[in-house]
């Protein structure tokens, strides 16, 4: 506690202009800037899969299994940052137990739940649920136990039954796809319902947070399906790999000017709080807005990935670009839940004055901790491919 | 229907069940009577004990004081205003008085010049140019300010 | 024949079980539709026959001596670190160039010093600021359980057995009314004092301020000294535009106050 109040006199000793005395603490730090990020990961790479599934772009089918698993793998670590901020997270049960039904981080509860346990399971079970069957036969140790318990002792190999997986398969992506939506519109809603804060409050707010999901889900998933490659040994699809740089050309194009409109609306409007955003925006968010999320999380992808369509140069070129650009997509999302976070606690809600945000690397709220809820779920990933790899199976959708 | 979809089917209805048994065991008890929330919150949030006594306490041992203070300037300011209590039960005043010492710094809190403070009329000075360090209640009862003494 | 028996048997115990569960689940189902089934009345806010608390605050009457503050930390056990108040108060400074200062060291406790020269001020004025207990508390909107609520005599209250302390509530109050209390890491926020209020007592912040500046009472109380207040003078509340329906009215409010 020491610490913390040690902390605290030192923002203090920062703080700008006037604050209300309370918000000297910055009450959400770097785990709930991890929280939408995850979020997002997940609901982007679903999308990422639906795109094969349902809308028919076959030239993906590459990811398609390696989006499903990546979604998964995040999906169980999205909600371990949230829990881990609460000061009481042994009551986080409370959640699920009395919903308040006016509140928009109640329900988070019920559409994870709804997304984890009716979507992204079964989907991936439907898509799978033959090829353990099969792998069940061949395989030994904890391998063969583990496909034995998760057919639920349907082991139907018929033509029949692998038609009707498909078939069900499909039902719930396109019911995946809404859902995915409601995911992350939603976490975007929990920032844009808060009227106290102009930063946050708008209207665009579950839209921009769903557009940057998919643009940031959609990076993932096209850097992890390079690594996995190059681990594997195998030769990368560039047809692929270019298919899926042009999804996120144009998803980062709506994304842009999605923010973009926010923006210029707000200049064009100039409420009463414009004054102080305008500050914050030329200093404090200076370098994570401008430089992070702007330059280098949009402009410079979008530069070459749209400069690739036009001009194609060698695969070898394109694939190493591509590497950087899913990357830098990356960074720069995780700087525009930073700036959305982060940036809608630093200026005071008087709207005179700004505080300071100053992370520390050790404790709960740390970067060390940072680091560990986005290693996790690589860790659940690796061990989920070597668990069922979609490249062994049998079995697979029209 | 499909085994596979009844299966399915019935894993979600066992689990909804399990989960509105577990809903039902784990709310507690007085939540939802008033409103969402618990009703018996409203008892915990009754339950600490006033530190502030209010000056009929204080008048009970200090009817004296109490009785100059009501007669002069100083009568809208109870008692505890200046004299914060330190203790939860006015009884211990004695153990742990609730001495006050009328130091320019104290008397300032109400007196000294402020741009702020000149609306409805506390008087202020400089008490530099007044009489310079001097604390206020050498020459000044804080009780009956006017009664000054030697 | 011992087959069927145990059959027979299974059976049985399955139908208990599937009865027992049934049943448990039904009364489940059923249980929050027994306020609607008992007719008796439930207290709520629009109870005319609870008392509404409200405070008023005359803010030519403040004189920034922080006494109510430092009264307010005192009887609530509030840490005493200047990062964490129920009350506080600020000082407005309005410059001659326009320029507006606000400040509020320590929440105003030990009294509010003038910083700014004379010659350079155009006006300056005290405003004590907490809780406004708003009818429509977005605090109490945000709150994903259900830990802080308003009471049926009106006031904004915290659970602390049961809230989670994900902070939600502090970023959705507009006023900047709420903290994170480091001892109890539940959110804390003015209660008007409420185990005072409820024992005929006035809130701490009240009892001690010298110049009356704030004033606390019952809104139904027609004859009380909160409705003389709200009658005799032109009262606002703060921030109105974003229709929290405050109960904490000022007198004298200028519109440089944030
Ligand atoms: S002032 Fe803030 S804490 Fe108080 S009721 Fe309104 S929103 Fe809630
Ligand atoms: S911090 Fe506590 S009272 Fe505030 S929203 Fe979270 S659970 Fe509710």
């Amino acid at each position: 506690m020491e610490e913390h109040y040690q902390h605290l006199y030192e923002a203090l000793s920062q703080v700008d202009g006037y604050i209300y005395p309370n918000e000297i603490d910055l009450h959400w730090g770097l785990m709930i800037v991890l929280y939408p990020y995850i979020t997002g990961l997940v609901a982007g790479a679903f999308i990422l899969a639906s795109l094969e599934r349902v809308f028919n772009i076959k030239a993906l089918k590459p990811t398609y299994g390696i989006a499903l698993l990546t979604a998964l793998s995040f999906l169980f670590v999205a909600t371990l940052p949230l829990v881990s901020h609460l000061q009481h997270p042994l009551r986080s049960y409370e959640i699920f137990m009395t919903p308040n039904p006016t509140s928009a981080m109640a329900i988070f509860g019920f559409v994870y739940l709804w997304y984890l346990m009716v979507v992204l399971l079964l989907e991936i079970w439907f898509d799978y649920r033959l090829d353990f069957v099969i792998w069940s036969k061949t395989s030994t140790g904890f391998k063969k136990l583990f496909y034995k318990v998760i057919t639920l002792g349907i082991n139907d190999t018929d033509e029949k039954s692998a038609k009707l997986d498909d078939k069900l398969g499909y039902f719930i992506t396109v019911l995946g796809i809404p859902s995915a939506f409601l995911l992350h519109g939603y976490v975007g809603f929990i920032f844009g319902s808060i009227k106290a804060n102009p930063w946050w409050s708008t209207v665009l707010m579950p839209v921009i947070f769903l557009f940057s999901a998919m643009v940031s889900g959609i990076a993932l998933v096209m850097v992890i399906y390079m690594v996995v490659s190059w681990a594997r040994k195998v030769k990368i699809d560039m047809l692929c790999l270019d298919t899926i740089a042009k999804y996120l050309f144009y998803i980062l194009i709506i994304d842009f000017t999605l923010e973009s409109l926010d923006q210029i609306h707000r200049l064009y409007e100039a409420e009463e709080s414009f004054d102080i955003i305008k500050v914050l925006v030329g200093g404090k968010l200076n370098i994570t807005l401008i430089y992070m999320q702007v330059l280098f999380g949009t402009i410079i992808p979008l530069s070459v990935i749209g400069f690739f369509q036009i001009y194609k140069p060698t695969e070898k070129i394109r694939k190493i670009s591509y590497f950087f650009v899913g990357i830098l997509v990356l960074i720069g999302i995780f700087f525009m839940r930073w700036n959305v976070v982060i940036g809608g606690q630093l200026f005071s809600k008087s709207l005179s004055g700004f505080t300071t945000f100053n992370a520390v690397y050790s404790g709960l709220e740390g970067y060390l901790m940072m680091a560990v809820w986005l290693i996790l779920p690589l860790l659940i990933l690796t061990f989920l491919l070597w668990l069922m790899p979609p490249w062994k199976k049998v079995s697979s959708h029209e | 229907m499909p085994k596979i979809i009844f299966r399915l089917f019935l894993s979600f209805v066992v689990f909804v069940s399990i989960f509105i048994l577990i809903q039902r065991y784990l709310t507690p008890n007085s939540f939802g009577e008033y409103g969402h929330y618990r009703a018996s919150a409203i008892d915990d949030n009754m339950l600490s004990v006033p530190f502030y006594k209010g000056e009929e306490e204080c008048a009970s041992c200090h009817q004296e004081v109490y009785d100059l203070k009501s007669a002069d300037i100083h009568s809208g300011i109870r008692c505890e205003s200046c004299h914060m209590p330190k203790i939860a039960a006015s009884k211990d005043c004695k153990i742990n008085p609730p001495k006050v010492e009328g130091s320019l710094n104290f008397c300032g809190q109400c007196h000294a010049i402020n741009a702020g403070r000149l609306k409805k009329g506390v008087p202020t000075l400089n008490f530099k140019d007044h009489k310079g360090d001097q604390n206020c209640i050498e020459c000044h009862n804080a009780h009956a300010p006017w009664e000054l003494k030697e | 024949m011992g087959t069927e028996r145990i059959v027979n048997k299974r059976r049985k115990f399955f139908q208990t079980s599937a009865a027992l569960l049934g049943g448990t689940l039904l009364y489940s189902i059923i249980k929050p539709f027994e306020a609607i089934a008992q007719t008796e009345e439930e207290p709520t806010i629009d109870d005319k026959n609870l008392p509404l608390w409200g405070m008023g605050v005359d803010i030519e009457s403040c004189i920034g001596c922080g006494k109510c503050a430092e009264a307010c930390k005192i009887e609530n056990k509030v840490p005493e670190e200047p990062f964490y108040f129920r009350t506080w108060v600020e000082q407005y400074t309005v410059k001659n160039d326009g320029e507006v200062k606000i400040e509020s060291p320590n929440g105003g406790i030990g009294g509010l010093k003038q910083s700014v020269p004379d010659e350079d001020i155009f006006k300056s004025f005290m405003v004590p600021k907490l809780c406004n207990h708003c009818t429509k508390a977005p605090c109490v909107q945000a709150c994903p359980v259900g830990a802080t609520f308003i009471s049926p005599d009106g006031v904004v209250l915290v659970d602390e057995t049961y809230c989670i302390g994900c902070s939600y509530c502090i970023q959705a109050c507009p006023y900047g009314a709420r903290f994170m209390n480091p001892v109890t890491k539940v959110a804390d926020k003015c209660t008007f004092c409420y185990h005072r209020i409820t024992k005929g007592l006035e809130p701490a912040c009240v009892e001690v301020c010298p110049t009356n500046a704030r004033v606390f009472g019952d809104l139904r109380d027609k004859k009380g000294d909160l409705v003389k207040f709200l009658q005799d003078n032109p009262t606002q509340v703060l921030k109105p535009h974003l229709n929290t329906h405050s109960r904490v009215f000022y007198n004298g409010l200028s519109s440089e106050v944030k």
